[in-house]
């Protein structure tokens, strides 16, 4: 498709919240509840959905790019559609298939080059038959594992396995990569509640902040009557 | 299982707190004509997320009515209904019900068993509109305490079944917006199931019931903050997809509940040992 920035109506550098709106007032135009009597109601059904796709692409986009992370993750439906090859690990996997092809290949090295192929075509549950089916565990098939897991939602699983891939072979560079990928959600969240202040401080109650608002406000005003009043005055 | 989808109220702007508070009300308005008083005492505000949320994401047509409070008797409420309040009214009953069953079979309550009973003829209704919610629901709750049973340590696999349900529950229908809903949903379920883990863990050594954390309770000199990394990588996963979402009409809300309400009862629980 053309660029979606420009389906949108937006520039590349927008707000997530401008493309957001856009999106809105845009979906709210082509919407088919709201083209029911217009003529060309196909026309604004086709448009509808290239809205729909211009945005959930730049959205995917920018969550690869702030996080570190590629369309991999956990995949509650199986059937995400194309998005485009974002997954760079995608990449290198193609090495290690070509890496991989030999006559002195063993069962193992062919279930792990299946388990890579299903995990490229996400088909994550396959992945994990597989490797479990594998009894020599070395670091890329805690990788593999790492992926498959993370495929299917087992987020904890994924993690450790990750960081024993890159224990076993701390120079990989790949393996560093995806433990920095798992780790980055909880960097870039953490940094999202920074705005809130009393998440995690004991005795915040609202009470309590009640309480210390009335008793600031009795030493400023000495009237103790009202907050954001006159001072000394009654309201 | 319930309370942990919170606000925190100190971090709240009034006027967002009198929003949020009205789609709850409009939820026990909705419990009390969809299901009686018996579905009156099912209300949670962990539902109202879910109702806030789908509100956000589908800006329907909402009601706004003037209703006496059965808890406050002098005072009257604002109470906010759209199509997602009916819904979640049909969820909220369904894991009330579940709960009850769950608790009664594992616990052997009596009072549990009785209120199940009491929700009974409203899941035959309900059982018309949302067979494969409920069917989800129940089959999933079947396998966590099959798996219980058998002392399952993996948290992955036992949050996940519990996420599993939560994903059924989001995805109020098949759209454009059924995998992100299925995404924030299943890793909201996984964060509520270790979380209701934390916090009862304690509890479960005493009564020698399972909890997967118990092992770590006494070993982990870094229990409590161990438990907030897991904790965290699911509510970023969570997180993440929801900002993903095309939700402008109360977002503050949400982020107030997904960044900071989420962690109250953490923080209580912590503090507290």
């Amino acid at each position: 498709m053309i660029n979606p920035y420009s389906v949108l109506g937006v520039s590349q550098s927008a707000s997530d919240e401008e493309i957001k709106k856009a999106y809105r007032s845009l979906s709210r135009k082509y919407h088919p509840d709201a083209n029911i009597n217009n003529p060309n109601k196909d026309q604004a059904e086709a448009r509808f959905k290239e809205v729909q796709q211009a945005y959930q692409q730049i959205m995917q986009e920018r969550e690869y790019q702030t996080s570190g992370s590629a369309q991999d993750g956990y995949d509650s439906s199986g059937d995400f559609g194309g998005f485009g090859g974002f997954g760079s690990f995608r990449g290198f996997s193609g090495q290690y298939r070509q890496a991989d092809a030999g006559p002195t290949e063993s069962e193992d090295d062919l279930h792990m080059k299946a388990a890579s192929n299903f995990i490229n075509s996400r088909h994550y549950r396959e992945a994990l038959n597989l490797l479990n089916g594998i009894r020599d565990r070395n670091a890329r098939w805690f990788y593999y594992s790492a992926l498959a897991n993370s495929g299917i939602g087992n987020n904890v699983i994924a993690l450790q396995h990750a960081q024993e891939a890159l224990r076993l072979e701390p120079n990989n560079f790949q393996y560093q990569l995806l433990v920095n990928r798992f780790q980055s959600g909880g960097s870039w969240y953490q940094r999202q509640q920074d705005p809130y202040e009393t998440t995690y401080t004991v005795g915040s109650s609202w009470c309590t902040k009640l309480c210390i608002a009335n008793i600031l406000c009795n030493l400023c005003c000495g009237s103790g009557m009202c907050c954001g009043g006159v001072p000394g005055g009654y309201i | 299982m319930f309370g942990y989808i919170a606000i925190n109220k100190a971090e709240m702007k009034f006027k967002d707190y009198d929003v949020y508070h009205s789609y709850y009300c409009g939820l026990c308005k909705r419990l009390k004509e969809s299901y009686g008083i018996r579905g009156q005492i099912t209300l949670s505000y962990d539902m109202t997320f879910l109702i806030v949320l789908l509100t956000g994401l589908y800006e329907p047509d909402t009601r706004e009515v003037t209703v006496n409070c059965i808890a406050h008797p002098l005072e009257k409420h604002l109470a906010r209904t759209n199509e997602y309040t009916d819904y979640a009214a049909a969820v909220n009953l369904i894991l009330s019900y579940f709960k009850c069953k769950d608790d009664w079979e594992d616990e052997r309550r009596r009072r549990r068993y009785i209120e199940a009973r009491l929700l009974y003829p409203h899941m035959r209704t309900i059982q018309q509109q949302y067979p494969h919610k409920i069917a989800a629901v129940s089959d999933n709750l079947r396998r966590l305490s099959e798996l219980e049973r058998q002392n399952e340590q993996n948290i992955d696999l036992m949050a996940g079944i519990f996420g599993n349900i939560m994903s059924e529950i989001f995805a109020c229908r098949r759209d454009e917006w059924e995998p992100s809903l299925r995404k924030i949903g299943f890793f909201l379920g996984k964060f509520i199931y270790l979380m209701d883990a934390y916090e009862d863990v304690e509890k479960d050594i005493a009564a020698g019931t399972y909890n997967p954390f118990k092992e770590a309770y006494q070993k982990d000199s870094l229990f409590a903050e161990n438990s907030r990394h897991l904790l965290t990588l699911m509510m970023a996963e969570c997180s993440r997809e929801f900002e993903k979402l095309p939700i402008l009409l109360h977002v503050d809300i949400l982020r107030n509940i997904l960044y900071s309400g989420v962690w109250c009862r953490y923080t209580e629980v912590t503090s507290r040992r």
